[in-house]
């Protein structure tokens, strides 16, 4: 058979779609809003209560080795969101890269510094405080915060404190990455599930969800979810031990199948 | 207010907890000026594990020797790749910094930049131990090591290169982290660890007789050399820890003989809190 990518050729993936969709709605309603108007609302907490110029977040992007603007507040804030920067150079990738805060000022003196960074915001700070976003020993991004006024660079207390605004923004990122993470995670085995059966596609999955026509399969994949979510808030052995664990079932259900079609290996 | 904010785990060298402490004994008699007097730190090889060093930069005075690049490469077994740097740059700033401060102590120790910030996040500690590696196997006298890890997973791997280092007569010398978390390697014993005092005079240190600190040495708001030949006012253990490796490298250049458990011996003796009882 011919299998086709498009989901509305195949009513049951376009459910199991929408089901992973209103999972992810479900986690990010669970967290008080949308993660990035939380961010965008601690940014410009951080902003406010130290005086500063400017806030912002940086995402870790590990698979394109940058760092993205998430949010960002106050002067040079204008388009930034989106805005990459190579995780390896930088105030901000050095932060990253060692998973330690740093203050530093006098940055515009003497010094072609951060010319780039300049470039892309039309604003070159005068001083920094940068901290990393720390999932468990995962650094997942980084704050700082630009130009503390009436001041001319931050200290320690505004390392501390700092910290304590970055624990809450790695949270409200942390949780809404987990749950992505989980719908994909998800997806994958379950259309894993859904396509193993050539003879009949989709059968197994279908009957598992027509046998509890009251939502009650959605309740099992919140089940599913819910654990896995909290294997993965466990650290990235867990987090691998979760998948493994997703992939032997499709596995093992793929072979339960085989044996009671009697198809056998093919 | 500075007299009441240091980085976690520079709580002992605030100026109302630093402990007084005794010497005595020929221990007594070590004094700054045989240990370092007179000393340049010629002859003495610097590595300083971070993100780089810029070699023309005026803070280093044309001192940089060369250096490594450890990358993460999937493409070989063992994912690390190690390009030879005959002019090192500095990708961020700090290295430079690092290596500025041990300059201005000692200067005319040689310097090595070993750069192991890449792009790769679940590389990173791999690297941060590979360049640690490439300074026990690079004939280095003295390795700067102002960046830590707090993963578990890699103690033991840390542990031996530090054990390494200790028998190879390698002086590491290891900022404490930031924060108050588990801080690799700068937790061993057998190197010498540092946090941050907020004095500024580079060669006033002071000795920790408890855990998990040893040494405090200035760290709080100093003027460091950054990248592109700047200069930046910054903050941290990072800037304590290349103290304590340039006077260990002065006292390398003139007592060459020294093992670290020695040299240990003579920084505590030479403490600004120890005195002759």
């Amino acid at each position: 058979m011919v299998k086709s990518d498009n989901p509305k050729d195949n009513p049951l993936e376009e459910e199991l779609g929408h089901l992973i969709q209103a999972l992810s709605a479900a986690g990010r309603a669970a967290m008080l809003g949308s993660p990035d108007a939380l961010l965008s609302s601690i940014v410009e907490a951080a902003a406010r209560i130290f005086g500063a110029a400017a806030a912002s977040i940086l995402l870790v992007n590990e698979v394109e080795g940058e760092l993205e603007f998430k949010v960002a507040f106050g002067a040079g804030s204008d388009d930034l969101a989106g805005v990459r920067i190579p995780l390896n150079q930088g105030i901000a990738g050095y932060v990253a890269m060692s998973g330690q805060p740093i203050a530093i000022s006098d940055v515009a003196q003497d010094t072609r510094f951060n010319q780039d960074f300049a470039r892309s915001t039309g604003y070159v700070p005068r001083s920094i405080l940068a901290t990393p976003l720390l999932a468990g020993e995962r650094v997942i991004g980084v704050m700082e915060v630009l130009d503390k006024i009436n001041a001319p660079s931050f200290g320690m207390q505004d390392i501390e404190l700092l910290g304590l605004f970055a624990r809450q923004a790695a949270l409200a990122i942390d949780q809404a990455q987990n749950i992505e993470n989980m719908g994909e995670a998800l997806l994958i085995s379950l259309n894993r599930l859904a396509t193993s059966d050539p003879e009949h596609p989709l059968e197994n999955v279908r009957a598992v969800l027509q046998a509890s026509p009251d939502a009650g399969s959605g309740n099992d994949l919140l089940k599913i979810a819910d654990l896995l979510n909290e294997f993965s808030r466990m650290g990235e052995a867990e987090r691998e031990m979760a998948l493994k664990i997703l992939g032997f079932l499709a596995e093992y259900s793929q072979g339960q199948r085989r044996m009671s079609t009697g198809a056998g290996w093919r | 207010m500075i007299d009441d904010s240091l980085p976690a785990y520079s709580q002992p060298f605030l100026p109302g907890a630093i402990r007084e402490l005794a010497s005595s004994g020929p221990l007594a008699e070590i004094t700054p000026e045989w240990a370092w007097g007179g000393s340049t730190g010629k002859g003495v090889k610097v590595a300083v594990v971070d993100t780089g060093i810029e070699y023309d930069h005026p803070a280093v005075g044309g001192m940089v020797r060369g250096g490594v690049v450890v990358e993460w490469d999937e493409s070989l077994e063992d994912k690390l790749r190690y390009d030879p740097d005959e002019h090192p740059i500095d990708v961020a700033g700090h290295g430079t910094g690092c290596a500025g401060i041990i300059h201005a102590i000692a200067p005319e120790a040689e310097l090595y930049s070993v750069r192991v910030l890449g792009t790769n996040m679940s590389g990173r500690a791999w690297q941060f131990g590979a360049g640690v590696n490439w300074a026990l196997e690079n004939g280095m006298d003295v390795v700067n090591l102002s960046l830590s890890t707090s993963k578990k997973d890699y103690f033991a791997m840390f542990h031996s290169l530090t054990d390494e280092a200790y028998f190879k007569n390698i002086m590491l010398v290891s900022a404490a982290s930031n924060f108050d978390e588990p801080s690799m390697p700068s937790l061993y014993a057998a190197l010498f660890s540092v946090s941050s005092h907020a004095g500024k005079d580079p060669f006033t240190y002071y000795y920790n007789p408890n855990p998990p600190v040893e040494f405090g040495a200035p760290g709080i708001d100093l003027r460091v050399a950054w990248k592109d030949h700047g200069y930046v006012i910054a903050t941290g253990n990072s800037f304590a820890a290349p103290h304590i490796a340039g006077i260990v490298a002065l006292i390398r250049g003139k007592h060459p003989e020294l093992t670290p458990f020695q040299i240990k011996s003579v920084l505590w003796a030479c403490a600004a809190n120890v005195r002759k009882a």
